[in-house]
Formats: C-alpha cells, structure tokens, sequence
C-alpha cells in the first residue's frame, strides 16, 4: 500500500491535488456557444447544482479536461471531459426581480451540457 | 445527490462573513485530520470525488451543525469501513474506551 512519505508532504500541499487529465479529448462546445443545462437528478455523487439545472447559459471559457466526479466518484472511471466557465443572467436563474446586467459564472462538465443554439 | 450540500439559492442561511486572521485551524484535533486526511488519500483508499460523496450522505442536520473538518473525520471513517479497512465495530469500541479514559 502506498503510503505518504514526509519529502512528499511539502510538494502536495503546494500543488494540491488537481484533478486535470492529459488526455485528447474533443470538446463539445465552444466559448460563444448557447447551452441548456440537463435536468439530471442522480442519487449518485454529482457537481450539478439544482438551481442551474434546465436553465440557458453561454460557454465563456474551456478550462481543459478533468477526470469527472460523476463517474469517478463510484468507481466507474475517469471519463476525462472538458470543463467550462458557464455564464448564466441572473435574471435566468433568479426570475424578474434579480438585477437585469448581473450575472454568475459557474464550471459545469461537457456532460452537464447540450448545445441550445441561437435564440432557443 | 440533491443532498443538503447542495445549498445554492437557499435563503436564510445568514451572511458570508470570512473570519478576520482565521488561523488555519481552529481547534488541535482538526490539524491531525488535515494530516490522517492526506495519509489515507496517500494510501491509495479512495479518491476525491468517493470523499466528497461520502460527506453529501452525511446525515442532513448533522451536516449543518459539525464544524467543517468533521465532514473529513465522516467521510474517512464512512468509507474506510464500507472498503473493509475498518469495522464499525472496532470503531465504536475505539470511541467508548476514549469516553470512558476521558472521563
């Protein structure tokens, strides 16, 4: 069993445990592109929040690829996908009586994502 | 899991208000879980997400009222035992011997 040796300690609070894989993996969407977000309610272990699910957002940014809690959190893999800056009005998430120019940015896995188009 | 972590949007939770010179940890016992936290992810016995999951299926009021490195010190012993590393036996005979010496 691997154990965690004391020259080791130093490194790993410095750098933390990041989760990003080295991996080609195609991204599904784009910074600009519209997107809707899934209406997923699993039991299981999740990154998505309620309150943006089924709600209009626009990509802003591709961190890059991460190993996804969904799967890895059970046991069933990496599935390694891209992870985006997702900005949501405020007005979207928190009805007509949020700020009209507020907004939130929220990182959200490809899989939490499809494409919604112009307009949708 | 729509668990009670999943506070975004609620209303009534008070402020955010960071605590001025917070110090990195409040009480003793919560640098010993930092460190058995990062020895037991060294051993290889589960990963971030499998610890996450287990602090989300903490028992809801529970959740709300343990102090953060409380959430570490559930989720080490609620997996541990799941993977057999633990009994929940040996566990809880641990925590009475460490009552009653206390007392």
């Amino acid at each position: 069993m691997p154990t965690l040796a004391p020259e080791q300690v130093d490194s790993v609070l410095k750098t933390g445990a990041s989760t990003r894989v080295d991996a080609a993996v195609a991204p599904r969407f784009r910074p600009g592109d519209r997107v809707l977000v899934r209406n997923i309610n699993p039991v299981s272990h999740t990154r998505l929040p309620r309150y943006v699910r089924g709600r209009h957002g626009v990509i802003e940014r591709d961190h890059g690829v991460f190993v996804f809690p969904d799967t890895s959190g059970h046991g069933q893999g990496q599935k390694p996908q891209h992870v985006y800056s997702v900005r949501f009005a405020a007005r979207e998430l928190w009805g007509e009586q949020a700020p009209a120019r507020d907004t939130l940015n929220l990182d959200l896995f490809d899989d939490y994502l499809e494409g919604a188009g112009d307009g949708q | 899991m729509n668990g009670i972590h999943d506070l975004g949007g609620m209303h009534g939770m008070g402020p955010i208000a960071p605590e001025r010179n917070e110090p990195l940890f409040h009480e003793e016992w919560e640098r010993r879980m930092f460190g058995l936290f990062m020895a037991i992810f060294a051993g290889g016995h589960y990963n971030v997400d499998e610890f996450r999951h287990a602090i989300e299926r903490m028992d809801p009021a529970r959740y709300l009222e343990s102090p953060y490195y409380e959430h570490w010190l559930h989720s080490a012993e609620t997996l541990l035992v799941e993977k057999g590393v633990l009994s929940r036996e040996d566990l809880e005979d641990r925590k009475a011997r460490l009552e009653m010496e206390a007392s």
